[in-house]
Protein backbone atom coordinates (compact mmCIF):
# COMPACT_ATOMS: atom_id res chain seq x y z
CA UNK A 1 0.00 0.00 0.00
CA UNK A 2 2.79 2.38 0.94
CA UNK A 3 4.66 1.18 -2.14
CA UNK A 4 1.74 2.04 -4.40
CA UNK A 5 1.53 5.51 -2.92
CA UNK A 6 5.24 5.93 -3.33
CA UNK A 7 5.05 4.81 -6.95
CA UNK A 8 2.23 7.25 -7.69
CA UNK A 9 4.09 10.04 -6.04
CA UNK A 10 7.29 9.23 -7.88
CA UNK A 11 5.41 9.08 -11.16
CA UNK A 12 3.81 12.44 -10.49
CA UNK A 13 7.18 13.97 -9.78
CA UNK A 14 8.73 12.35 -12.82
CA UNK A 15 5.98 13.45 -15.16
CA UNK A 16 5.78 17.03 -14.00
CA UNK A 17 7.96 19.48 -15.90
CA UNK A 18 11.29 19.97 -14.23
CA UNK A 19 11.29 23.19 -12.23
CA UNK A 20 13.48 25.78 -13.89
CA UNK A 21 16.26 26.47 -11.44
CA UNK A 22 17.28 30.04 -11.85
CA UNK A 23 20.62 31.17 -10.64
CA UNK A 24 20.19 34.63 -9.23
CA UNK A 25 22.67 37.05 -7.81
CA UNK A 26 22.60 37.51 -4.05
CA UNK A 27 24.44 40.35 -2.38
CA UNK A 28 26.56 39.48 0.62
CA UNK A 29 27.27 41.81 3.51
CA UNK A 30 29.65 40.95 6.29
CA UNK A 31 30.39 42.25 9.73
CA UNK A 32 33.95 42.24 10.95
CA UNK A 33 33.17 42.50 14.65
CA UNK A 34 30.02 42.80 16.70
CA UNK A 35 28.76 46.36 16.51
CA UNK A 36 30.54 47.21 13.26
CA UNK A 37 28.48 48.23 10.23
CA UNK A 38 27.55 45.59 7.69
CA UNK A 39 29.89 46.02 4.75
CA UNK A 40 29.30 44.82 1.21
CA UNK A 41 31.50 41.83 0.50
CA UNK A 42 30.51 40.88 -3.02
CA UNK A 43 27.87 38.64 -4.54
CA UNK A 44 27.17 34.98 -5.21
CA UNK A 45 25.00 33.18 -7.73
CA UNK A 46 22.58 30.73 -6.16
CA UNK A 47 19.20 29.17 -6.91
CA UNK A 48 17.69 29.96 -3.49
CA UNK A 49 18.32 31.45 -0.07
CA UNK A 50 19.59 28.29 1.58
CA UNK A 51 22.38 27.70 -0.89
CA UNK A 52 23.04 31.44 -1.12
CA UNK A 53 23.87 31.40 2.59
CA UNK A 54 26.24 28.45 2.10
CA UNK A 55 27.99 30.18 -0.76
CA UNK A 56 28.14 33.48 1.11
CA UNK A 57 29.91 31.68 3.92
CA UNK A 58 32.51 30.43 1.49
CA UNK A 59 32.89 33.91 0.04
CA UNK A 60 33.06 36.01 3.16
CA UNK A 61 33.61 33.82 6.20
CA UNK A 62 35.85 30.99 5.14
CA UNK A 63 38.79 32.23 7.15
CA UNK A 64 36.84 33.19 10.22
CA UNK A 65 36.89 36.84 9.19
CA UNK A 66 33.22 37.64 9.85
CA UNK A 67 30.93 37.41 12.85
CA UNK A 68 27.78 37.93 10.83
CA UNK A 69 26.61 37.78 7.24
CA UNK A 70 23.57 39.22 5.54
CA UNK A 71 22.54 37.63 2.27
CA UNK A 72 19.98 39.42 0.16
CA UNK A 73 18.55 38.61 -3.21
CA UNK A 74 19.66 41.38 -5.51
CA UNK A 75 16.13 41.66 -6.84
CA UNK A 76 14.95 42.43 -3.33
CA UNK A 77 17.28 45.34 -3.05
CA UNK A 78 15.51 48.61 -3.73
CA UNK A 79 17.75 50.88 -5.73
CA UNK A 80 17.68 54.64 -5.87
CA UNK A 81 19.92 56.18 -8.50
CA UNK A 82 17.79 58.97 -9.90
CA UNK A 83 19.99 62.12 -9.88
CA UNK A 84 17.01 64.41 -9.34
CA UNK A 85 16.30 62.58 -6.09
CA UNK A 86 19.93 62.35 -5.02
CA UNK A 87 21.37 65.64 -6.27
CA UNK A 88 18.58 68.23 -6.31
CA UNK A 89 18.84 71.02 -8.90
CA UNK A 90 18.35 73.93 -6.50
CA UNK A 91 20.99 75.14 -4.10
CA UNK A 92 20.74 73.31 -0.84
CA UNK A 93 24.16 74.17 0.45
CA UNK A 94 22.68 75.24 3.77
CA UNK A 95 22.33 71.54 4.52
CA UNK A 96 26.10 71.16 4.45
CA UNK A 97 28.34 71.79 7.41
CA UNK A 98 29.80 75.17 6.58
CA UNK A 99 27.03 75.87 4.11
CA UNK A 100 25.30 78.30 6.45
CA UNK A 101 27.79 80.85 7.68
CA UNK A 102 27.30 81.81 11.30
CA UNK A 103 30.34 84.00 11.88
CA UNK A 104 28.79 87.39 11.24
CA UNK A 105 25.56 86.55 12.98
CA UNK A 106 27.50 85.40 16.04
CA UNK A 107 29.49 88.61 16.12
CA UNK A 108 26.25 90.61 16.11
CA UNK A 109 24.79 88.54 18.89
CA UNK A 110 27.88 88.86 21.09
CA UNK A 111 27.90 92.59 20.57
CA UNK A 112 24.28 92.86 21.66
CA UNK A 113 24.97 90.84 24.78
CA UNK A 114 27.90 93.08 25.62
CA UNK A 115 25.62 96.11 25.41
CA UNK A 116 27.15 97.72 22.42
CA UNK A 117 24.77 99.07 19.89
CA UNK A 118 25.07 97.10 16.77
CA UNK A 119 25.35 98.70 13.37
CA UNK A 120 22.13 100.53 12.58
CA UNK A 121 20.92 100.50 16.21
CA UNK A 122 20.90 103.24 18.89
CA UNK B 1 53.43 8.78 23.25
CA UNK B 2 51.34 11.01 25.51
CA UNK B 3 50.88 10.21 29.17
CA UNK B 4 47.19 9.45 28.67
CA UNK B 5 47.99 7.07 25.83
CA UNK B 6 50.75 5.37 27.79
CA UNK B 7 48.31 4.81 30.62
CA UNK B 8 46.06 2.61 28.48
CA UNK B 9 46.44 -1.13 28.43
CA UNK B 10 48.14 -2.15 25.15
CA UNK B 11 45.11 -4.11 23.94
CA UNK B 12 42.80 -1.17 24.54
CA UNK B 13 45.27 1.24 23.00
CA UNK B 14 45.40 -0.91 19.88
CA UNK B 15 41.61 -1.19 19.70
CA UNK B 16 41.29 2.55 20.12
CA UNK B 17 43.84 3.15 17.35
CA UNK B 18 41.72 0.96 15.06
CA UNK B 19 38.59 2.91 15.89
CA UNK B 20 40.22 6.24 15.14
CA UNK B 21 41.83 4.80 12.01
CA UNK B 22 38.42 3.85 10.66
CA UNK B 23 37.23 7.43 11.17
CA UNK B 24 40.38 8.99 9.77
CA UNK B 25 40.41 6.78 6.71
CA UNK B 26 36.74 7.54 6.04
CA UNK B 27 37.40 11.27 6.07
CA UNK B 28 40.61 11.01 4.05
CA UNK B 29 39.04 8.90 1.31
CA UNK B 30 35.85 10.90 0.92
CA UNK B 31 37.87 14.09 1.11
CA UNK B 32 40.10 12.95 -1.73
CA UNK B 33 37.26 11.76 -3.94
CA UNK B 34 35.21 14.93 -3.48
CA UNK B 35 38.24 17.15 -4.03
CA UNK B 36 38.14 15.93 -7.63
CA UNK B 37 35.24 18.32 -8.18
CA UNK B 38 37.59 21.27 -7.90
CA UNK B 39 37.43 23.07 -11.20
CA UNK B 40 34.57 21.04 -12.64
CA UNK B 41 31.64 21.25 -10.22
CA UNK B 42 28.27 22.06 -11.80
CA UNK B 43 28.12 25.58 -10.36
CA UNK B 44 31.04 27.89 -9.69
CA UNK B 45 29.85 28.56 -6.17
CA UNK B 46 29.44 24.85 -5.63
CA UNK B 47 33.01 24.33 -6.81
CA UNK B 48 34.16 26.48 -3.91
CA UNK B 49 31.79 24.91 -1.39
CA UNK B 50 32.60 21.32 -2.33
CA UNK B 51 36.33 21.96 -2.44
CA UNK B 52 36.08 23.58 0.94
CA UNK B 53 34.14 20.68 2.40
CA UNK B 54 36.57 18.14 0.93
CA UNK B 55 39.42 20.11 2.40
CA UNK B 56 37.68 20.12 5.79
CA UNK B 57 37.38 16.33 5.64
CA UNK B 58 41.07 15.91 4.96
CA UNK B 59 41.74 18.30 7.83
CA UNK B 60 39.63 16.17 10.13
CA UNK B 61 41.48 13.09 8.92
CA UNK B 62 44.79 14.75 9.64
CA UNK B 63 43.74 15.59 13.20
CA UNK B 64 42.54 12.02 13.73
CA UNK B 65 45.76 10.54 12.31
CA UNK B 66 47.54 12.81 14.75
CA UNK B 67 45.66 11.17 17.63
CA UNK B 68 46.70 7.76 16.35
CA UNK B 69 50.26 9.01 16.18
CA UNK B 70 50.03 9.86 19.87
CA UNK B 71 48.79 6.38 20.63
CA UNK B 72 51.40 4.58 18.61
CA UNK B 73 54.40 6.90 18.76
CA UNK B 74 54.42 7.72 15.04
CA UNK B 75 53.46 10.83 13.09
CA UNK B 76 50.26 11.57 11.19
CA UNK B 77 51.82 11.37 7.71
CA UNK B 78 53.31 7.98 8.40
CA UNK B 79 50.01 6.65 9.71
CA UNK B 80 48.08 8.03 6.75
CA UNK B 81 50.38 7.28 3.83
CA UNK B 82 52.84 4.56 4.75
CA UNK B 83 50.33 1.75 4.41
CA UNK B 84 49.47 -0.53 1.52
CA UNK B 85 45.98 -0.21 0.05
CA UNK B 86 44.89 -3.38 1.84
CA UNK B 87 45.60 -1.81 5.21
CA UNK B 88 43.11 1.01 4.79
CA UNK B 89 40.05 0.75 7.01
CA UNK B 90 37.56 3.14 5.51
CA UNK B 91 34.01 1.99 4.83
CA UNK B 92 33.45 0.19 1.52
CA UNK B 93 30.76 2.82 0.83
CA UNK B 94 33.63 5.17 0.04
CA UNK B 95 35.63 2.88 -2.27
CA UNK B 96 34.11 4.04 -5.52
CA UNK B 97 34.91 7.19 -7.47
CA UNK B 98 32.94 10.39 -7.01
CA UNK B 99 30.83 9.59 -10.07
CA UNK B 100 28.43 12.21 -11.35
CA UNK B 101 26.99 14.95 -9.16
CA UNK B 102 24.08 12.77 -8.05
CA UNK B 103 26.47 10.03 -6.93
CA UNK B 104 28.50 12.52 -4.90
CA UNK B 105 25.34 13.97 -3.33
CA UNK B 106 23.88 10.54 -2.56
CA UNK B 107 27.06 9.27 -1.00
CA UNK B 108 27.57 12.42 1.01
CA UNK B 109 24.02 12.23 2.31
CA UNK B 110 24.53 8.65 3.50
CA UNK B 111 28.00 9.28 4.90
CA UNK B 112 27.35 12.61 6.60
CA UNK B 113 24.37 11.18 8.47
CA UNK B 114 26.46 8.20 9.55
CA UNK B 115 29.36 10.40 10.60
CA UNK B 116 27.00 12.63 12.59
CA UNK B 117 25.70 9.63 14.53
CA UNK B 118 29.22 8.37 15.13
CA UNK B 119 30.46 11.77 16.27
CA UNK B 120 27.49 12.24 18.59
CA UNK B 121 28.35 8.98 20.29
CA UNK B 122 32.08 9.68 20.51
CA UNK B 123 31.57 13.19 21.90
CA UNK B 124 30.96 11.21 25.08
CA UNK B 125 33.98 8.94 24.70
CA UNK B 126 35.88 8.02 27.81
CA UNK B 127 39.11 8.78 25.95
CA UNK B 128 39.28 12.54 26.52
CA UNK B 129 41.54 13.49 23.57
CA UNK B 130 39.12 11.82 21.17
CA UNK B 131 36.03 13.34 22.81
CA UNK B 132 37.62 16.78 22.67
CA UNK B 133 38.59 16.52 19.00
CA UNK B 134 35.19 15.09 18.10
CA UNK B 135 33.40 18.03 19.67
CA UNK B 136 35.42 20.44 17.53
CA UNK B 137 34.82 18.39 14.40
CA UNK B 138 31.09 18.28 15.12
CA UNK B 139 30.85 22.04 14.89
CA UNK B 140 32.21 22.01 11.34
CA UNK B 141 30.28 18.92 10.36
CA UNK B 142 26.98 20.66 11.10
CA UNK B 143 27.68 22.77 8.02
CA UNK B 144 28.52 19.71 5.92
CA UNK B 145 25.29 18.03 6.94
CA UNK B 146 23.19 21.08 6.11
CA UNK B 147 24.84 21.38 2.71
CA UNK B 148 24.41 17.69 2.00
CA UNK B 149 20.73 17.74 2.99
CA UNK B 150 20.14 20.81 0.84
CA UNK B 151 21.42 19.01 -2.25
CA UNK B 152 19.68 15.72 -1.50
CA UNK B 153 16.39 17.58 -1.43
CA UNK B 154 17.13 19.62 -4.55
CA UNK B 155 17.95 16.53 -6.59
CA UNK B 156 15.08 14.48 -5.19
CA UNK B 157 12.66 17.25 -6.17
CA UNK B 158 14.58 18.47 -9.18
CA UNK B 159 12.52 16.80 -11.87
CA UNK B 160 12.84 13.61 -13.82
CA UNK B 161 16.49 13.68 -14.75
CA UNK B 162 17.84 14.81 -11.39
CA UNK B 163 15.66 12.44 -9.45
CA UNK B 164 16.44 9.58 -11.80
CA UNK B 165 20.15 9.99 -11.36
CA UNK B 166 19.80 10.28 -7.61
CA UNK B 167 17.78 7.08 -7.43
CA UNK B 168 20.33 5.30 -9.63
CA UNK B 169 23.13 6.46 -7.35
CA UNK B 170 21.32 5.36 -4.20
CA UNK B 171 20.69 2.00 -5.83
CA UNK B 172 24.40 1.56 -6.58
CA UNK B 173 25.39 2.57 -3.06
CA UNK B 174 22.73 0.60 -1.19
CA UNK B 175 24.69 -2.65 -0.67
CA UNK B 176 27.56 -0.73 0.92
CA UNK B 177 25.77 2.13 2.65
CA UNK B 178 25.82 0.64 6.14
CA UNK B 179 29.51 -0.32 6.03
CA UNK B 180 30.28 2.84 8.01
CA UNK B 181 28.98 0.77 10.92
CA UNK B 182 30.90 -2.40 10.11
CA UNK B 183 31.88 -4.08 13.38
CA UNK B 184 35.32 -3.05 14.58
CA UNK B 185 38.01 -5.40 15.77
CA UNK B 186 37.93 -5.51 19.58
CA UNK B 187 34.75 -3.47 19.64
CA UNK B 188 33.72 -5.19 22.86
CA UNK B 189 36.81 -3.88 24.67
CA UNK B 190 36.08 -0.37 23.49
CA UNK B 191 32.48 -0.49 24.67
CA UNK B 192 33.47 -2.00 28.03
CA UNK B 193 36.02 0.75 28.55
CA UNK B 194 33.37 3.38 27.59
CA UNK B 195 35.72 4.59 24.86
CA UNK B 196 33.01 3.72 22.35
CA UNK B 197 29.78 4.54 24.18
CA UNK B 198 27.57 2.33 22.03
CA UNK B 199 28.38 -0.60 19.74
CA UNK B 200 28.27 -0.07 15.99
CA UNK B 201 25.02 -1.97 15.50
CA UNK B 202 23.25 0.50 17.81
CA UNK B 203 24.79 3.39 15.91
CA UNK B 204 23.63 1.86 12.65
CA UNK B 205 20.08 1.76 14.01
CA UNK B 206 20.33 5.41 14.96
CA UNK B 207 21.58 6.24 11.48
CA UNK B 208 18.55 4.61 9.93
CA UNK B 209 16.22 6.42 12.34
CA UNK B 210 17.92 9.64 11.39
CA UNK B 211 17.67 9.12 7.63
CA UNK B 212 14.18 7.65 7.55
CA UNK B 213 12.04 10.80 7.92
CA UNK B 214 13.85 12.70 5.15
CA UNK B 215 13.97 9.69 2.87
CA UNK B 216 10.29 9.06 3.45
CA UNK B 217 9.40 12.66 2.70
CA UNK B 218 11.51 12.66 -0.46
CA UNK B 219 10.24 9.21 -1.51
CA UNK B 220 13.74 7.76 -1.56
CA UNK B 221 14.46 4.11 -0.80
CA UNK B 222 16.30 3.42 2.43
CA UNK B 223 19.44 1.29 2.01
CA UNK B 224 19.20 -2.22 3.37
CA UNK B 225 21.76 -4.01 5.51
CA UNK B 226 25.29 -3.99 4.13
CA UNK B 227 26.44 -6.92 2.05
CA UNK B 228 29.40 -8.72 3.62
CA UNK B 229 29.02 -6.43 6.63
CA UNK B 230 31.72 -8.20 8.66
CA UNK B 231 34.26 -7.07 6.08
CA UNK B 232 32.76 -3.69 5.48
CA UNK B 233 36.08 -2.04 6.22
CA UNK B 234 38.76 -4.51 5.32
CA UNK B 235 37.75 -5.67 1.85
CA UNK B 236 37.98 -2.94 -0.71
CA UNK B 237 36.91 -2.64 -4.31
CA UNK B 238 39.46 -2.22 -7.10
CA UNK B 239 38.39 1.40 -7.54
CA UNK B 240 40.04 2.21 -4.25
CA UNK B 241 43.35 0.84 -5.52
CA UNK B 242 43.42 3.68 -8.06
CA UNK B 243 42.79 6.28 -5.34
CA UNK B 244 45.46 4.76 -3.12
CA UNK B 245 47.99 5.03 -5.97
CA UNK B 246 47.04 8.68 -6.49
CA UNK B 247 46.97 9.86 -2.93
CA UNK B 248 50.16 8.11 -1.85
CA UNK B 249 52.09 8.83 -5.05
CA UNK B 250 53.85 11.95 -3.82
CA UNK B 251 54.72 10.38 -0.49
CA UNK B 252 56.05 7.24 -2.14
CA UNK B 253 58.30 9.27 -4.45
CA UNK B 254 60.33 10.21 -1.43
CA UNK B 255 59.04 9.25 2.00
CA UNK B 256 61.83 11.17 3.70
CA UNK B 257 61.10 14.47 1.98
CA UNK B 258 59.84 17.41 3.98
CA UNK B 259 57.39 19.82 2.39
Amino acid sequence: MADEMADEMAAAIAESPAPEPRLEPWEVFRQEREGEPMAHAGSVLAPDAELAVHYARELAARRGESVRLWVVRRNDVHVLDDPDWLRPALDRSYRQPGGYVMRDKLALARAKVAGEPGPGER
Amino acid sequence: MTTIAAGLAPALRSALANLILSMADDDLVIGYWDSEWTGIAPLLEEDVATSSIAQDEIGHARALYGLIGELTGTDADAVAYDRPAGAFRHARLLDGPRGNWAMTVARRALYEAADAVRLEALAGSGYAPLAGLVRKIQREEAYHLAHSDAWLERLARGGEEARGRLLAALDTLAPDAATVFAPLPDERALVDAAVLPQPMRILEQRWRERLAPDFRQLRLPMPGPAIDAEHGRDRHADAFRWLWEEMTSVRRLDPEATW
